[in-house]
């Protein structure tokens, strides 16, 4: 790979601001546009094939994979008696992690909180600073929107629709699934596109019960549509296909590549065309403006270890720092020209901050299915996912939109049951008897976007590098109390249609941030007075500026977004190459 | 325990927290204070610090120092292979050495509460064998172990009771230790995955050999 050094006296035709699924989209598809580009990374990039040992044996490792001694990484109990930020109690440890930090294979990839912290309302922020961010860790769902969901105002009247339509979109889904591979099963429902789809993984024996027990219902269970190449990649010589090996629920990345991750799946392929400049610790603290023109010059950042700071010269700018982080920027961005911040002048950059509710689930038993042989369920890259069903052809009684399940079953390495009572010779034989015939799902449910749930600057608080902390004003609503009920209610009375011995079920909403989907503080619309981007994710204000990470979404959905904001991000992408190319910028 | 009514633990223990104090000394289980004990090839000059509540409990810690003295180590060892025995189908705790990998997460731990309940627990779970078989927990037949361990058990949720929060903090740690061990994943569980496959594997295909 070719790897051009920083370049300060240059004018790069695109500063790119962030190296997850959408700064590691936007660095590929303007490289391929023949642009010139530095691409910026707040955190380090790490040796990844060090850090992703998803084949290692917990016995190999020297704390079985957890944390070593001296970290801390949150859990739901302290995220839910304190308030952020959450350094403060936790001196003993000297690494403190979000929840997801919870092992040995995340504590690189997540930040020190100590580090970062943030004010306000209780919510669980997990932030990746790293090359890749959290495309490194993440959970791979890979869905597409619907029209359901762009024009979800017209059906039911809340908020707004998209700038776009799935027509608009769909021919950028298909890119992404072609350039990054996806599997699954063609479905044709109209609330949750195809894509074009590799190898299929094959549910096993619960998950087809449950499939036929609620097929009379009228719902839908196909297997986890999963950013993962499970054919293989001609074109990217930096990813295997899924060997189907196991493991997979362990989440700490995937050392083989088959599971999508913005460096191998975006950012080598994009060093290799000799157009991508990339620099690490590099922690973005303003984009500048030219006062002349009011479009934006560069970015002004600093160097995370030498604490230099620096400013590179572009004749755009692409803010892909995630939703939060992005919306922060924008924020920090003020100048005299731009004194509520920069693309601000809706005052909407911050607000609208939407994600999704989870928390309720079931977990249950396929007793037909205690005490036969082991079999082998973890060699997937994920188990099922349970289409929405409520709010499509009729109305809900108590809320509006929707959500689907995430589920799993069957054996993995580490036996489920392992908190049932007691000891002894009883208690071991029946985790083994039982270890393959669990099963169960939460759900992930569409937050409504609010102008009331919104971030902004903390007047007091800085983090490491000075720069001033996010402060959270952000709670769940009504329509989401009322949905977490009626998640419970379905999960369990799909698990009776099932005939599975019920063994857990509950309503218990879990921290505000929990999916780590967090959407919407910059979004676009026709609008200027009342969006911030239009639809192709650039600046009603400032026309060279792009933000193009999940800020720019304008409700949620109930569909993981990461696919969806690779697709949109090509799109804008694609644009933006066009109008530079044009003059037009 | 030969008596048929449930047992008051609350009761009890006033009983044998009494011959506790009496019957037993520092001579039948040594408190820890430091252990002299080294861990096997550990030196003087190993890297890494003993923990501050070693330093606390008097005396020099010296790098590499056990948390347990030999006779708590047995008593784990004891203790987790009462949660997890051996039987015909696989080891069970002592063989997949779950002890060490408790004595390693108690030393290494930074939570000087987790640390010193391991200590208090241990000298109460002593205390009960002694009360109710007049022996020690080690000496104590597989049946007067799973009696002792049953008391606990079955008041799990008295968790202002050292030695319950002991229970279930052993009951954690064996879970843990035994079921990340070779012969937990390998010979218990028969884990089936971790290794390269052809084809996915689904409801009726046959699981594929292990290699």
């Amino acid at each position: 790979m070719a790897e051009p050094e920083l370049d300060l006296g240059k004018k790069y035709d695109a500063v790119i601001i962030g190296s997850g699924a959408a700064g590691g989209m936007a660095a590929h598809v303007l490289t391929s546009h023949g642009l010139q580009v530095l691409l910026l990374e707040a955190g380090k990039k790490l040796n990844i094939e060090q850090e992703l040992r998803s084949m290692e044996w917990p016995y190999d490792n020297a704390h079985r994979g957890g944390l070593p001694p001296g970290s801390h990484a949150l859990n739901h109990n302290e995220y839910t008696i304190r308030r952020p930020p959450y350094g403060p109690g936790f001196e003993k440890s000297k690494s403190l992690y979000s929840y997801i930090g919870s092992t040995d294979y995340m504590k690189n990839i997540v930040v020190n909180e100590r580090d970062n912290p943030y004010t306000g309302t209780n919510y669980a922020w997990v932030r990746a600073r790293c090359l890749g961010g959290k495309t490194n860790i993440w959970g791979r769902l890979a869905l597409r929107l619907s029209d359901y969901d762009f024009k979800a105002k017209d059906r039911d009247g809340y908020g707004e629709n998209w700038p776009i339509s799935y027509s608009d979109i769909a021919p950028y889904y298909d890119k992404v699934d072609l350039y990054l591979g996806i599997t699954g099963v063609k479905e044709n429902l109209p609330y949750l596109p195809d894509s074009l789809f590799q190898r299929p993984t094959k549910l096993n024996c619960a998950e087809v019960t449950l499939k036929q027990g609620i097929q009379k219902m009228g719902r839908v269970l196909t297997q986890y549509r999963a950013g993962v190449t499970t054919d293989g990649l001609k074109h990217n010589k930096y990813r295997s296909r899924c060997y189907g090996r196991g493991a997979c629920s362990r989440k700490g990345g995937c050392d083989i590549h088959a599971a999508f991750d913005s460096p191998t799946g975006l950012i080598y392929p994009a060093m290799d065309t000799g157009n991508l400049t990339l620099r690490t610790n590099s922690v973005a603290r303003e984009i500048t403006v030219d006062p002349q023109t009011g479009k934006a010059s560069g970015v002004h950042f600093t160097d995370s270890e030498t604490m230099k700071d620096y400013t590179v010269r572009g004749k755009t700018v692409i803010v892909a720092a995630s939703t939060l982080e992005s919306a922060r920027l924008l924020l920090l961005s003020k100048s005299r020209l731009y004194p509520k911040g920069l693309a601000n002048s809706s005052g909407h950059v911050g607000h609208n901050f939407c994600e999704h509710i989870m928390g309720p689930h079931v977990a249950g038993q396929a007793t037909d299915l205690v005490g036969k042989p082991p079999t082998l369920d973890d060699g997937r890259p994920g188990s099922f996912y349970l289409t929405r069903f409520r709010n499509l052809a009729e109305k809900h009684p108590k809320f509006i939109r929707g959500y689907g399940f995430e589920g799993g079953s069957g054996s993995g390495m580490f036996p489920p049951g392992t908190d049932s009572p007691g000891f002894g010779a009883s208690f071991k034989e029946e985790i083994r008897r039982n270890q393959g015939s669990y099963i169960s799902m939460g759900a992930f449910g569409e937050v409504l976007s609010r102008y009331e749930n919104f971030v902004d600057l903390d007047p007091v608080v800085k983090d490491k590098w000075g720069i001033p902390a996010l402060r959270f004003h952000y709670k769940f609503g009504d329509n989401e109390h009322h949905m977490a009920a009626d998640m419970k209610e379905t999960a369990q009375e799909m698990f009776e249609a099932a005939g599975f011995k019920i063994i857990f079920v509950s309503d218990r909403v879990l921290t505000e941030g929990w999916s780590i989907h967090e959407l919407g503080t910059a979004r676009m619309g026709d609008d200027p007075k009342t969006s911030v981007l239009n639809q192709f994710q650039q600046s009603h204000d400032v026309k060279n500026l792009f933000v193009v990470d999940g800020s720019a979404f304008v409700s949620a959905s109930c569909q993981n977004p990461t696919w969806t904001i690779m697709a949109l991000c090509w799109r804008s992408c694609d644009y933006l190459a066009d109008q530079l190319a044009k003059n037009d910028l | 325990m030969s008596r048929k009514d449930p047992i008051d633990l609350k009761q009890d223990r006033r009983q044998w927290l009494k011959t506790s104090a009496t019957v037993l000394g520092a001579a039948v289980l040594p408190l820890p204070g430091v252990s002299t004990v080294e861990l096997s090839g550990g030196s003087q000059t190993a890297e890494g610090s003993a923990p501050r509540t070693l330093q606390a409990a008097g005396g020099e810690a010296k790098p590499g120092a056990r948390f347990f003295t030999p006779a708590q180590h047995t008593l784990i060892e004891e203790l987790s292979e009462t949660i997890i025995p051996a039987d015909s189908h696989s080891g069970g705790a002592k063989a997949a050495k779950v002890a060490d990998f408790i004595e390693q997460t108690v030393r290494e731990s930074t939570d000087d509460q987790q640390q010193a309940l391991w200590r208090e627990g241990l000298r109460l779970v002593e205390s009960m064998s002694q009360h109710y078989h007049g022996r020690s927990f080690v000496d104590a037949s597989t049946e007067e172990k799973i009696a002792v361990l049953k008391v606990l058990s079955d008041n799990e949720q008295m968790t202002e009771l050292p030695e319950v929060r002991l229970f279930r903090e052993l009951k954690r740690l064996t879970v843990h230790g035994y079921y990340t061990s070779k012969i937990g994943i390998h010979d218990e569980l028969e884990y089936k995955g971790n290794r390269v496959l052809r084809e996915f594997v689904g409801c009726g295909d046959p699981t594929p050999p292990t290699t």
